[in-house]
């Protein structure tokens, strides 16, 4: 049997790898964005009906990390308390917050294996993982088919490319901005995507945060901070605040 | 299929006094972090792999290299040979072609290491022998010596002086070829500088494309790395690189002329 | 003339009695574990101004045989941890390998974020704490130096149950008798560890390893000693005891001139 040959079988199985991404590609949008202190996730919820609750977006792993997820959400719920085991696993037997690279090569190795083997099927979710370590704030992009990046900033579910063109006009801005600019660029990217009824409300945003701790805080990093309901409030107003402030986008560093 | 990374030239070069190993990591995209995702790993203190192919499948198939090596470690006491590993690797790989319950590898991957030419100490070893007696050692006899396999995805596996794989494997053999890698003259230092210069080649037909060269090296006791996988040192990284970049911009001028010609060949072809 | 070959050879009933099969039980609780076979004696280690220095003879023996004089006991984490084994040495050499894959694991990735001796600690005092609920205790006291999180000089002692203690100068075995008195002597509380510099604290290691072979039977006065700054691990394996006087001896009761 040739390579060429061999390959191509490889990739046959894969069509189901494609399968789950659709199902990301459905999901609603979460985005992330790193500086040099901080990582951000930011998503977008939806309600099934009117009168339901919102589906969960940003998911704390543990004091140091955070995940945001587009896709099956009872996917994305196996996964993350896989994450949330191996995070205590770690504190536990070393003492020490697991570094987020690992954790994610650990679910992507997971995946992997399940677009190899007969009888699975793979995750139908994409994760946003968002963390600290010793070297700084760190984002992952994670895929159904296992693969990872580790990435400055990230946009997957609905409509995402809206919220990746703004990332990738913005980077310069925001790598070096304060903690509080860099929640506003997530939800401004967040609100690229929307169509043109859509607002974002309390009800359907949630922020999470995590970074390194300022100067004379209490320990060295600063903990996973999720905003929802009635805090997202002041987030929201920054927003307006930044857009009215002059042309999109120019007013950042003049701004608070 | 978008699902996955298909391009990058990969490549490992067997020097006198170790190996190199270098990879092209095509940049697909503004938001990746710049110099993160690493595409050679470490298997065991000794031992790098880079592959090329479907991403997800090359980690599992580092994965099985590391547990190969610590498993090896777990009997032996040692660090695995590299040709010890490079068969496993093959069986393994093999097996996935066997079965209709899993599928194959979509990964053609090369392994690279030291076997170490000194008697190390073993793993948890207190003391340090007999000092006279039976069961000493030859004075002055050396083995050991680096070692690059290549594993293709039907398990098949050589032995390499110089191996590529990826897309643009054809213009880096070529390049390899040329270097006289049986005679065992090359030393690490200039296999660097060469894998750079094959990479930056390797590129030329994708040049429209971004990329970062990403490149390790195991080295012999006495050299640069002391028997252990590392990155290679970002000056030297540089440097190579810089070096690559003046030849091919130079190359360029000499067939300045020649260019529009070229051009218009490539597209009746 | 016995007829039935496995009797041959035995002791006749007639005469010694019958056998006592309770000799050789092999049903009942396996009792070889809870003992040391192989053994090191004391390690010592004190902490100071940027960093840790800590020490141990070469020394394992066998009950009271010195079985082995060039064992090194003194073993190096990641050029940045030095754990100080003492107790049994088989216990020390497996709980090294488990140190040395965990080693090459956290070189998997290229990132930074290696184990700290803090974390090594706690890695130990787990693994120790599992193995005594097994009732199969890994037979060791271990000293553990190096730096913590904060960047600050750390030492800590985990032993066979899974305790740990922390002390800014520490010893474990004989020395926890006769080389922490010289240490606190040396280095009382209220001298800060500021003030501590690294000559002291080799020299003061140096003494209690002197001490500790003059009054420790199962000891060596040659001995490893290692010094852990900001800049790695500094370890010399080739030390010896110097300027010995042994004329205290002559004081002591059974010992020299005295017999009485």
């Amino acid at each position: 049997m040739t390579d060429s040959c061999l390959k191509q079988l490889a990739a046959r199985r894969i069509f189901q790898v494609e399968y789950a991404q659709e199902a990301v590609k459905q999901g609603s949008v979460v985005v992330g964005l790193v500086n040099k202190t901080h990582a951000v996730l930011v998503g977008l919820k939806r309600n099934a009906e009117e009168l339901s609750s919102y589906q969960k977006k940003v998911i704390e792993i543990d004091s140091h990390m955070g995940i945001a997820i587009a896709g099956l959400a009872s996917d994305a719920r196996v996964l993350s308390n896989y994450m949330k085991q191996q995070s205590l696993g770690s504190r536990m037997t070393y003492g020490r917050p697991i570094p987020p690279d690992r954790i994610v090569s650990q679910i992507a190795d997971r995946a992997q294996l399940n677009t190899q083997q007969y009888g699975k099927r793979p995750y139908g979710v994409g994760l946003l993982v968002a963390g600290v370590d010793e070297a700084g704030p760190h984002l992952f992009e994670f895929q159904p088919s296992g693969l990872t990046h580790e990435m400055l900033a990230c946009a997957i579910g609905a409509r995402s490319q809206m919220a990746r063109t703004y990332l990738e006009r913005n980077m310069d801005k925001f790598l070096n901005c304060s903690r509080d600019e860099l929640i506003t660029h997530g939800l401004r990217a967040l609100k690229e995507t929307l169509s043109q009824d859509k607002e974002l409300t309390i009800d359907n945003t949630s922020v999470g945060i995590v970074g390194l701790a300022g100067e004379g805080a209490k320990g060295k990093f600063e903990s996973f901070k999720l905003y929802e309901g009635q805090d997202t409030v002041p987030l929201l107003e920054a927003v307006e605040q930044s857009e009215s402030g002059g042309n999109a986008g120019e007013s950042m560093e003049v701004d608070s | 299929m978008k699902a996955v990374e298909n391009g990058g030239t990969a490549i490992g070069i067997r020097c006198k006094d170790g190996v190199v190993l270098a990879v092209e990591k095509i940049i697909t995209s503004k938001l990746l972090k710049p110099g993160a995702n690493k595409k050679i790993a470490t298997v065991d203190r000794h031992v790098g792999i880079v592959s090329a192919g479907l991403v997800p499948d090359g980690r599992h198939f580092v994965s099985r290299a590391r547990d190969e090596a610590s498993s090896w470690r777990g009997i032996y006491k040692g660090p695995i040979p590299i040709s010890a590993l490079a068969n496993r690797l093959g069986s393994y790989v093999q097996a996935f072609t066997l079965y209709s319950s899993v599928r194959p590898f979509g990964v053609t991957a090369i392994v690279g290491g030291w076997d170490l030419e000194d008697e190390l100490a073993v793993d948890g070893q207190v003391g340090s022998g007999p000092k006279m007696g039976s069961g000493g050692k030859v004075e002055g006899a050396k083995s050991g010596g680096p070692g690059l396999y290549m594993i293709e995805p039907s398990g098949l596996y050589w032995g390499y002086y110089g191996a590529a794989t990826g897309k643009g494997r054809q213009a880096a053999k070529a390049e390899l070829e040329k270097l006289d890698l049986s005679s065992g003259n090359l030393s690490i230092f200039d296999g660097v500088k060469e894998a750079a210069r094959i990479i930056y080649i390797a590129h030329e037909d994708s040049k429209d494309k971004d990329f970062e060269l990403e490149m390790s090296w195991i080295s012999s006791l006495d050299g640069p790395t002391k028997g252990k996988h590392e990155e290679v040192p970002r000056e030297l990284l540089k440097e190579a690189e810089d070096a690559a970049r003046r030849e091919l911009e130079g190359e360029e001028e000499e067939e300045g002329p020649r260019e529009d010609v070229n051009e218009s060949e490539q597209m009746e072809e | 003339m016995n007829h039935l070959p496995e009797i041959w050879g035995r002791p006749r009933n007639d005469i010694y009695g019958s056998y006592n099969p309770s000799y050789l039980k092999t049903s009942g609780p396996i009792t070889h574990t809870s003992s040391p076979t192989v053994t090191g004696t004391s390690v010592v280690a004190v902490k100071f101004n940027g960093g840790v220095a800590i020490a141990a003879d070469k020394l394992a023996s066998y009950g009271s045989l010195a079985r082995f004089t060039d064992v090194k006991r003194l073993r190096v984490f990641a050029n940045s941890s030095v754990v100080g084994f003492g107790g049994d040495v088989s216990d020390m050499q497996y709980i090294d390998r488990l140190l040395e894959s965990i080693d090459i694991r956290e070189h998997y990735s290229t990132h930074g974020n290696m184990l700290n001796a803090k974390n090594l600690l706690t890695y130990l005092s787990k693994v120790f704490y599992k193995r005594r609920s097994q009732f199969n205790p890994l037979w060791n006291h271990v000293l553990v130096a190096g730096f913590d999180g904060n960047g600050a000089p750390f030492l800590s002692s985990a032993d066979l149950l899974g305790n740990t203690f922390s002390a800014p100068h520490m010893a474990t075995g004989f020395g926890a008798h006769l080389a922490v008195p010289i240490l606190r002597r040396l280095f009382p509380e209220e001298r800060p560890i500021e003030d501590i510099t690294k000559d002291n604290a080799v020299a003061a290691l140096q003494e209690c390893m002197k001490v500790l072979f003059y009054r420790d039977a199962r000891s060596l006065d040659e001995y490893s000693i290692a010094v852990i700054t900001k800049d790695g691990v500094e370890v010399k394996e080739d030390e010896k005891v110097q300027a010995q006087s042994w004329a205290f001896a002559e004081a002591i009761r059974g010992y020299g001139a005295q017999t009485a």
